[in-house]
């Protein structure tokens, strides 16, 4: 059906707008076939030339843009495209618009009481026409998007939205026009201009057209609506090209997105939540984009909350506990994380595969807790076990783990005989690691750890060597090692030295950390006047840098682990001072360490502790086991509270030195290094009159003493 | 832009022709309204400071002509995009004792840096890549680097300046909220900052006189923060040299990852026992401070607009290293960021992905 109801009909001798007549040059058949060849293609051209003709001719009132429209489609179709332009250059779309707005806003109009026959006033453009000239504008578009000139070709396609966007201010309504094309139209012009403005390399005008078909309901179908909101949250994602929404559009307040990479969340989160709610399908690209864009903005939390709401059979069980493992780990949830690989490696899944990615995970956080040691190696020799062809990469660190671990659980070891195989079980690991992985320094670390914990003081220090060398300053943890295994040789001045070439390259915590090393190793070398100076400097600034946080409140959260990091070492620094004061005899002084201690842990058995040896210290022996047991009533294993305890009761008489020395026994048991404990056992010996058992214990205390490590590492 | 920018790179004749005029003259507007120093186009002074440049320059490298100066193109961005400067700028930089304190070169972009002309930043910032490259890599071998550091700080500064010291925020969008892309049942609530969720994409700066050791991978990050930001008027030669560089920090070929149907999962080359022929040479430690302003670049050069194929294959191979590296570190940060744009890569060429849904349907009958 043709339609003639724009009111201004052309005869085809007399077009007014072309000088150079187009249309009926282009009309003929020979204008039509330039470009084609092959006998099919002709004879396909003939017939539609033919048809074209024959219906055109059959209604001469056809108008002359819609001639125009109809012979531009001809010439795209057949990939005539510069022909198509010419001829749909012709059509006069700036002088038409305000016809086809008026046109539509008539249409809604009258929609609801309209009914077919009804006549539309003379005036008004048919619905026909205008989704005729629509596809014009839109072919116009895609032809020149053909011959690549896509800045006029988004021009072009920009024009049907702001017709559109004019007459509906409000989008389209629910089924504008079901007999017309015109909403299909649209909608194609709607997916074509961003991608043409991208295409044109004017990536903040692909943005603003994104965001203009986003913002409205144009009744696009929810998987299309979808990947438009897709492709906007990725082109925000990865073009790096700042455009922040123009003020028009930031109507929520704090809710409106500040940044690019805001948007892109917003889009990918309101995307998951459609995927959620079933509206559109699962796209592994959508969770992708958020994984990347959570990661860059450390919001593991969120992202684990996304993978739990994954529907059953989008990842298997074992894949989908990793990669919440993962998350939870990366937001410092390791015990979480930890509990869902354990459920990777249990039973559910010993049909499985076995998922070595997971039991390398959970060995890595059993090794950073001596509490996990023992499942630490049952994840390690998991995949020692699996260890084939596949996975030879992993063997050096799956070692290193192993070493860690059985270290730390012969550290929590009870029983002698299994401490020294554990111990032994450890160094092999570590060497084996140190062989295999020999570009890691956190091998070497963990090696002159476990060597200076077990008193290797020579290869410690070879250890600790490379390890700072490799390390190459990226982290003090090698100069802090490096100078507790010095301390240990008991040379504090070479210890002091490293600790302040450290302080030079370190960053804040770490600089308060090594202030603290640098106050121990002064008391070490019985400097207590430059080391109360130290301790001075580091409360000064642990305070500034509370201050300073106080001035942006609302960023605290993101400090979190930092504040709590400076809050214990304020703690342990009064608690150090206190006893500094309690060891130079100024009572008032250290009890008013002491006082700031408690007022800011009271629960802290080492705030007890210095409380019991200030009170020790000027000979008030009950008020001292008072403290010392409620140190002990906090955490029963508290060694130093213990070696007290027994200190305190062999003070008070020989009657109490078999309970003295079951104290220290039990000291022993928790820390055999303890030469505080071997050298009180040597003096119950002495006192009892055994002088060579006391001798025997004086040697261990002696020779332990003088591998001690200044400060405890674990 | 960044067509235009990379395109007119190709043409290496200092010949003007009319697309590079036009883009040059864009590549002003951009560059300069991104500072936000010199709003206004290029005046007397800042051509002067270019021209000195380029003066200095011509000292240093056997063969800029001098004759550029008479060109009317912009001599700037002429420093950017013509390939024989590059080449020989990055030649110069690789020689060993590039870094040191005296070298020319590194003189140069620390007082090009320091002139505070955009366009001659954004010339700093192109061979940043090489710079950060290599100045990372030879921390360990213990060569004169202060040369690489100056120029490092310098730039470390200028962000320390521009940001005031802030951190990079970001308010996480919460969906009860109804926003422009979706309605919620929740009223709209303004002001309500308690219910703000900020997540820091880069924390505050301190001002640093010297790199010390352990805020090396700071600085060298926010130096690569700012080349981010600037990375859509960088020529691709610029970004491929920095995967390049990403592939050597790893010290990770990548290769024992082996594509799965659907899924990017890693495993070992069947007999490559050689386990040596890995790439040590230059494996830096990678924490999370540099692998995330490494990650939004590498997101860039795989997932961005320009669709340079030697640019997404080099960033994709710089990608597997990584994601390789970090699966043997069990770094859950690194295997989340990469994991995901190596999937998404392999899913962007996927031809099947790639239907045009503005495709007119094509018929012969003509329905009107």
């Amino acid at each position: 059906m043709l339609c003639a109801c724009s009111g201004e009909q052309f005869k085809f001798d007399e077009p007014p707008q072309s000088p150079e007549s187009l249309a009926t040059r282009d009309f003929s058949a020979s204008g039509l076939s330039s470009r084609t060849t092959g006998d099919w293609e002709s004879k396909l051209e003939d017939f539609q030339v033919d048809e074209a003709e024959s219906t055109l001719k059959e209604a001469l009132s056809l108008n002359y843009e819609e001639a125009r429209a109809l012979l531009g489609r001809l010439e795209y179709q057949r990939g005539n495209f510069d022909a198509a332009l010419q001829v749909f250059q012709g059509i006069d779309i700036k002088g038409l618009a305000p016809k086809m707005i008026n046109a539509i806003v008539e249409r809604i109009q009258y929609r609801k009481p309209r009914s077919k026959g009804e006549i539309v006033p003379p005036s008004v453009m048919s619905m026909h026409s205008v989704s005729l000239l629509v596809e014009a504008i839109l072919l116009k578009a895609k032809s020149l998007e053909e011959l690549s000139q896509y800045r006029e070709a988004a021009k072009e396609c920009g024009i049907i939205l702001d017709i559109l966007e004019s007459a509906l201010p409000n989008g389209i309504p629910e089924g504008i026009d079901e007999d017309c094309k015109l909403e299909e139209m649209f909608h194609k012009a709607l997916e074509l201009l961003p991608a043409l403005w991208t295409n044109a390399g004017l990536l903040d005008e692909a943005i603003a057209s994104y965001r203009r078909v986003l913002i409205r309901p144009w009744n696009l179908n929810p998987q299309k609506l979808a990947g438009v909101q897709k492709e906007l949250a990725s082109i925000l994602l990865y073009s790096a090209v700042e455009a922040t929404l123009p003020p028009q559009l930031q109507l929520w307040g704090l809710a409106s997105p500040q940044s690019n990479i805001e948007e892109a969340i917003l889009l990918l989160l309101v995307l998951m939540s459609k995927v959620a709610s079933g509206e559109i399908k699962w796209d592994g690209e959508i969770m992708d984009h958020l994984t990347y864009a959570l990661s860059i903005v450390g919001q593991f939390e969120l992202l684990a909350e996304h993978v739990e709401q994954a529907l059953p059979g989008i990842y298997n069980r074992a894949e989908r506990w990793y990669l919440l493992a993962l998350c939870y780990t990366a937001a410092g949830q390791n015990e979480a994380a930890l509990n869902l690989l354990k459920k990777v490696s249990g039973c559910s899944e010993s049909k499985n595969k076995p998922h070595i990615p997971s039991f390398l995970l959970g060995a890595k956080l059993c090794s950073q807790d001596p509490m996990h040691a023992h499942e630490g190696i049952s994840f390690a020799r998991k995949v020692l076990d699996l260890a084939d062809n596949h996975n030879q990469h992993f063997i050096g660190q799956v070692h290193k783990f192993l070493g860690v671990c059985h270290g730390n659980a012969a550290r929590i070891s009870l029983s002698d005989s299994e401490r020294v195989l554990l111990h032994r079980e450890s160094l092999n690991s570590l060497n084996n690691a140190a062989l295999n992985r020999k570009e890691d320094p956190e091998v070497m670390y963990s090696l002159g750890l476990e060597n200076m914990l077990q008193r290797n003081l020579g290869v410690a220090f070879e250890n600790a060597i490379v390890c700072t060398e490799m390390m190459a300053g990226n982290s003090v943890k090698g100069w802090k090692l490096l100078a507790l295994v010095v301390s240990a040789e008991q040379r504090f001045k070479d210890a002091q030295t490293v600790v302040e070439f450290a302080l030079d390259e370190a960053g804040r915590i770490d600089q308060f950390e090594l202030l603290r090393l640098k106050a121990i190793l002064q008391i070490a070398q019985e400097q207590p006047k430059q080391a109360i100076e130290t301790y001075r400097i580091l409360l000064s600034l642990i305070q500034a840098q509370r201050d300073n946080q106080a001035k942006n409140p609302e960023q605290s959260h993101i400090f979190k682990s930092e504040v709590l990091a400076e809050r214990n070492l304020e703690l342990a620094a009064w608690q150090d001072l206190a006893h500094i004061y309690t060891k130079i005899g100024s009572w008032s002084d250290a009890k008013i360490c002491v006082d700031k201690a408690k007022f800011m842990e009271f629960h802290s058995p080492r705030s007890w502790h210095v409380t019991g040896m200030l009170f020790e210290a000027q000979s008030l022996h009950k008020e001292a086991l008072v403290s010392f047991s409620i140190a002990l009533s906090v955490e029963p294993d508290y060694v130093p509270s213990i070696v007290a305890t027994a200190e305190v009761l062999m003070k008070l008489g020989t009657q109490s030195f078999s309970i003295a020395r079951s104290f220290l026994m039990h000291a022993l048991r928790l820390d055999p290094t303890n030469h505080e404990a071997w050298l009180n056992l040597g003096l119950i010996s002495k006192m009892e009159g055994s002088l060579k058992q006391a001798a025997e214990f004086f040697q261990a205390a002696h020779e332990l003493q003088l591998s001690a490590p200044i400060q405890s590492f674990l | 832009m960044s067509e235009d920018s990379s395109s007119s790179e190709e043409t290496n004749t200092p010949t003007t022709s009319v697309s590079q005029d036009t883009s040059t003259a864009e590549t002003t507007a951009i560059t300069t309204s991104a500072f936000n120093m010199h709003p206004e186009t290029p005046s007397s002074s800042s051509s002067f400071s270019t021209h000195l440049a380029i003066q200095s320059l011509s000292s240093i490298l056997t063969t800029v002509s001098p004759s550029l100066l008479s060109q009317d193109q912009d001599p700037a961005f002429y420093l950017l995009h013509n390939p024989d400067i590059s080449s020989q700028v990055s030649s110069l930089l690789r020689l060993p004792d590039s870094g040191a304190g005296d070298n020319n070169l590194c003189r140069w972009f620390y007082d090009t840096f320091q002139s505070s002309e955009p366009q001659l930043q954004l010339v700093v910032l192109r061979f940043l890549p090489i710079i950060a490259g290599l100045y990372l890599s030879r921390v360990a071998l213990k060569k004169p680097l202060a040369g690489f550091e100056a120029v490092l700080l310098a730039i470390y500064a200028h962000e320390t300046t521009s940001r005031a010291g802030q951190a990079v925020t970001v308010n996480v969008p919460d969906l009860s909220y109804p926003s422009i892309y979706h309605e919620s049942k929740r009223p709209a609530k303004d002001n309500d900052a308690a219910d703000l969720n900020l997540a820091v994409i880069s924390p505050s700066l301190e001002p640093h006189g010297t790199v010390r050791s352990t805020r090396r991978a700071r600085i060298v990050g926010v130096a690569l923060e700012l080349y981010y930001s600037k990375i859509s008027l960088m020529p691709v030669g610029s970004k491929i040299d920095f995967c390049e560089f990403c592939k050597v920090w790893s010290g990770q070929e990548g290769h024992e990852l082996q594509d799965d149907e659907d899924n990017v999962e890693f495993q070992d080359n069947q007999g490559n026992a050689d386990k040596e022929s890995v790439i040590k040479e230059g494996r830096i430690a990678l924490p999370w401070e540099l692998l995330q302003p490494v990650s939004r670049i590498l997101g860039h050069c795989l997932l961005g607009p320009t669709k340079d194929e030697e640019l997404i294959g080099s960033a994709s191979a710089a990608c597997k290293s990584l994601y390789s590296r970090s699966l043997h570190d069990i770094n859950p940060h690194a295997i989340l960021a990469t994991r995901s744009l190596l999937r998404l890569s392999k899913m962007a060429s996927d031809p099947k992905n790639n239907v045009d849904h503005t495709e007119i349907p094509m018929s012969d009958v003509i329905s009107l």
